[in-house]
Order: C-alpha cells, then structure tokens, then sequence
C-alpha cells in the first residue's frame, strides 16, 4: 500500500508534533523523496548510523557543495546576504569532510574530552544556581528565556575568556545566530548582523592570543592558526561554530528535558526521589525522547543505494535524529519516557566522525539542570498549555516555556 | 620503566561511536572495523603515552586500558 505523504514539512502540524509525521515516514517510506525541497528524508535507527559512520559517502561540505538555494525560501532582497552566509558556514569545520575535518577537529580535540569537560562541572553549577536564585525571587520564569538561553552562553563564554562585563553582548550576538536554524523569510538580516558582530568581537581576542596565549579554546584555535591548519577566517568563524553549536542545541535539551518531566509527572516524582543518582540517566533520556535537534544534512558524494532506492550524486539528504530516537526497532516502547531506560544508545549527538564535540559539556549541563530543578522546585508546572516551537526542520525548539512551582 | 609494560585494550562496542579519533591517534592499535566501530587490535602497536591519549580523546570514553599482567585500570 503507497501512503501518502503530504510534501510541506514545516506546517504548524509538522512542526508541533514532528514525532507523527517522521514516525509515519519511518514506517512506511524510511528513505523517502521529499519532492517539495528536493532531498532525501532517511528517518530509522539503523540507516542513520550507517549513514553517518559512511562519510566518504555523504558529504558535509553541504553549503559548498548544495548547488540550490535554500529551504524555507528567504525573501528575495536577501540572496545577497546569503552569500555572505554561506561563505561563512562553509568555513566551520563542522561543514568539512576527511582529511581538511580530521585535521581541524584535532586541534580543538584535546580541549574537549570527557576528562577536561567534566572539571567544568563546578562552573556549571554555580552558573545553574546564580540564575534559579534569580529565578525563585522572581517567582515565576520562562524556562526558555531565564535558565535555558543564559546558561550555555555563560559557559562558553567562559570557556572563550570573554570578560564578564562583556558577557551580555556576547550573548546578543548568540541569539541572532539562532536564526540559523529558523524558517522566517527574513532571517538572513539578523544572521548576519550575528555573524559580522561575531568576527568583529572575537578578532582582536585571537590577536592577543597569538601573543600571549591563555587556557581558552580562542588561544586554542590561534594555536592552529600558527600551525597553519586554520587561515583568520576559519578562526573566526570556528569560534562562532562553538558559541552557536554549543548554544541552540543545549536550550532545547533543557526546555525540552523540562516539559518532558512536566508531562510525565510519575517520572518527576522518580527524579525526586533521587535527583542526584539519576539526573544522568534521566538526561540520557531526554536527549532520546524529545531531542534537541531534529535533522541534520548530508550531500551525497556519488550515487548511493539504500533500501532499494538510489541516491544520486550531489541529491541533499537529511537524517531524522527525532524518529530515529523512536525507532521501535532500536527502543523498546519507544513513545515511553523512561528516565530508567537501559541500555540507551540514542543517536542525539549523532554518530560518526562529526559526532558532537560538546557531548560531554551538555550532558554536565543538563545533568545539573535537572537535578537542580529537583531538588529546588519540586512543584514545578507549566503556566500554559500553548506551546509553540520554532519552524525549524533542524531545531527541537520552543518559543518559551512559562512555568510556576506554587 | 613504563614502555616495557604490557597493556590490556579494550573499545565497548555498546558505547562506540565510531568517532574513529583513537585510529587517527594511535594507528598501529585501534583500527576501524567493517560496523565502522573502533577495535584494538594491538596493545603494543604504539606507546602507552599515545594509547592513553587516544582513550582519552575518544568523546564517548568507550575505551578501556589496564595493565594487562596487574589488571591496574589505567584509563578511566
Ligand atoms: C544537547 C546539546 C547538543 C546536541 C543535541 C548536539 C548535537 C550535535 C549533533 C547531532 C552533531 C552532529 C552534526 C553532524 O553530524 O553534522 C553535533 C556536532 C557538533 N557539536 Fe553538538 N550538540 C550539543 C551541544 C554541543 C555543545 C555544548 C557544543 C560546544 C561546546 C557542541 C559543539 C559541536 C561541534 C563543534 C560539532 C561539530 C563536530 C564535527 O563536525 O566534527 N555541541 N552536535
Ligand atoms: S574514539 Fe571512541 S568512539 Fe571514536 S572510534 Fe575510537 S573508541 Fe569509538
């Protein structure tokens, strides 16, 4: 039987139960054509893990090799912007394929192992306490706006050595980059202006760093530059790569993470019981079940085959984190939310050679998050039951999250 | 006094991503397999500094390294 499948995937259906749509994909169609933005849409378990441990032949250059415009279409008056957009993703090494990826990747490596992430801990949590501190006097917050978008900013800005009367600036620019992953036509300006405000910061900080180095990833990144693996530009755009990747994605893990447990209050009582022992898992959890990102892109390299169907050369092709986390081949009663769940090996972060470098830091994140939630707000509740999401095909991300705990 | 120690290598095949930086760290050891997971073919294929940078490195910690005639876990 052929179902079909409506081609418009940033519908407000689509956008505010993704799980539906994909799922039915999954099940039906798991390596479809999406005729409407010309790509490819792979959503089981088992073929994203293959996808991504096959880099040789699915290529992340995806804005230097995707010969078509973007999706959602941008105003017209904006293609120019785009250029600059492009030229400056291009560059991340996010957006590289082996040998220039492993090279570049290596030099930031070291700084972000398990080991080193995990003495950021302390950090993490005077950062998490300073702003529920600010929240319990106010009495009420948005979750998205006062814990969720302060807090990975503070952190990495902390990791890049921004001073802290400077942090508020740092964390403007941090939020027009978000529009990187919107649908709005409009959003190349404040992009941009993100971008360009970007470059302009943290230019003169590698200057000083290539003088006078310090323990920041800026001094790490300079350090490249010496050993010619990055040029200024990439530089530059690599540390806006960390603010952003580490920035749009931890948000989403703690607001989602949040309303997860609002809507499923015998799994807060659990937390409750032991915040501490289990705030691991229970993060592990929310990276599975309500994942902060949704898709991610590829170019294939050169004609692929998968599940009968044939992939060509240069086609786009996006992998569904979201329904592959609900897999019911990889997950037993995936629709639970399950903060016990053993094993766990859901594919958030995804796989491969790009798996995420800041794994371990919004792990730490989330982690404190949630057991700190639990521990101090033990009524936590929703304010509201209309909750909107950002029409993004990449983010998981809601516009806010008001929430009480009388 | 350390390189002439013998190491036990290990890569949890539930925990490997496939990240494949312990093959760029230490080639002669951890080779990629056919499931594009790591496996440590050789405990003695490079030093022991660059085995336990290797383990260290790996963004999953799905490396394990014990002195194999001791059992002493040297990484985590
Ligand atoms: C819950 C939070 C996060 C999620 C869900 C997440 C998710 C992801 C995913 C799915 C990828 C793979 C991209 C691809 O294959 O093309 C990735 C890569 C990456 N992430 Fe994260 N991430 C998170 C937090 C962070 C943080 C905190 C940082 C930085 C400090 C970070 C930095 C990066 C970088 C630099 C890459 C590129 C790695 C590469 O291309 O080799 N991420 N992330
Ligand atoms: S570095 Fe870790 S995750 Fe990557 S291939 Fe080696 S063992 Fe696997």
């Amino acid at each position: 039987m052929v179902t079909q499948i409506q081609g418009d995937m940033f519908t407000r259906e689509v956008i505010a139960d993704p799980y539906a749509y994909y799922g039915k994909l999954r099940d039906h169609d798991p390596v479809h054509w999406n005729e409407a933005y010309e790509l490819w849409v792979v959503t089981r378990y088992d073929d994203l893990v293959w996808l991504t441990r096959h880099h040789e032949l699915f290529s992340s250059a995806v804005f230097r090799n995707d010969p078509r415009g973007p999706y959602p279409a941008i105003d017209e008056s904006d293609l120019g912007l785009y250029e600059y957009v492009k030229n400056y993703q291009a560059d991340q090494f996010i957006q590289h394929d082996r040998p220039e990826h492993l090279e570049m990747r290596r030099v930031l490596h070291s700084y972000f192992t398990p080991k080193s992430m995990e003495s950021w801990r302390p950090f993490v949590q005077a950062a998490v306490k300073e702003l529920l501190d600010a929240a319990e006097a106010k009495g009420e917050i948005d979750v998205m706006r006062d814990l969720a978008t302060p807090l990975p900013v503070l952190v990495i800005a902390q990791m890049m050595g921004v001073p802290a009367e400077e942090r508020p600036y740092v964390r403007e620019l941090a939020e027009k980059l978000l529009y990187i992953g919107r649908g709005e036509g409009d959003r190349m300006k404040p992009l941009t202006e993100g971008m360009r405000g970007m470059i302009e910061y943290v230019e003169p900080m590698v200057e000083r760093r290539l003088v006078d180095p310090g323990d920041d990833f800026i001094s790490v990144l300079a350090h490249g530059e010496k050993k010619g693996v990055f040029t200024r530009h990439e530089v530059l755009v690599n540390a806006s790569l960390l603010l952003l990747a580490g920035h749009e994605t931890t948000i989403n893990l703690i607001c989602n993470g949040t309303l997860s447990f609002i809507r499923n209050p015998d799994q807060w009582a659990l937390l409750k019981q032991d915040p501490a022992g289990l705030a691991k898992s229970a993060t592990e959890e929310c990276l599975r079940y309500d994942s902060p990102v949704k898709s991610i892109q590829r170019i294939a390299s050169q004609d692929v085959e998968m599940r009968g169907k044939t992939l060509r050369k240069d086609d786009r092709v996006r992998w569904f984190i979201s329904s592959a986390n609900r897999d019911p081949d990889a997950f037993p009663h995936p629709e639970a939310f399950d903060i016990t769940r053993h094993p766990n090996q859901h594919v958030a972060f995804g796989s491969g050679t790009h798996h995420c470098l800041g794994a371990t830091l919004a792990r730490v994140e989330g982690q404190e998050v949630f057991k700190a939630l639990a521990e101090r707000f033990p009524n936590l509740q929703a304010k509201t039951k209309d909750l909107e999401y950002q029409p993004s095909i990449t983010f998981r991300s809601l516009k806010s999250l008001p929430v009480t705990w009388h | 006094m350390t390189e002439t120690r013998k190491l036990r290598v290990r890569v949890d095949p539930q925990v490997c991503v496939g990240n494949a930086m312990c093959e760029a760290i230490a080639a002669n050891t951890f080779r990629i397999n056919d499931n594009r997971q790591s496996e440590a073919v050789n405990p003695d294929g490079d030093s022991i500094d660059n085995i336990l940078e290797a383990a260290e490195n790996c963004p999953v910690s799905a490396i394990v390294v014990e002195d194999a005639e001791t059992g002493e876990r040297l990484f985590p």
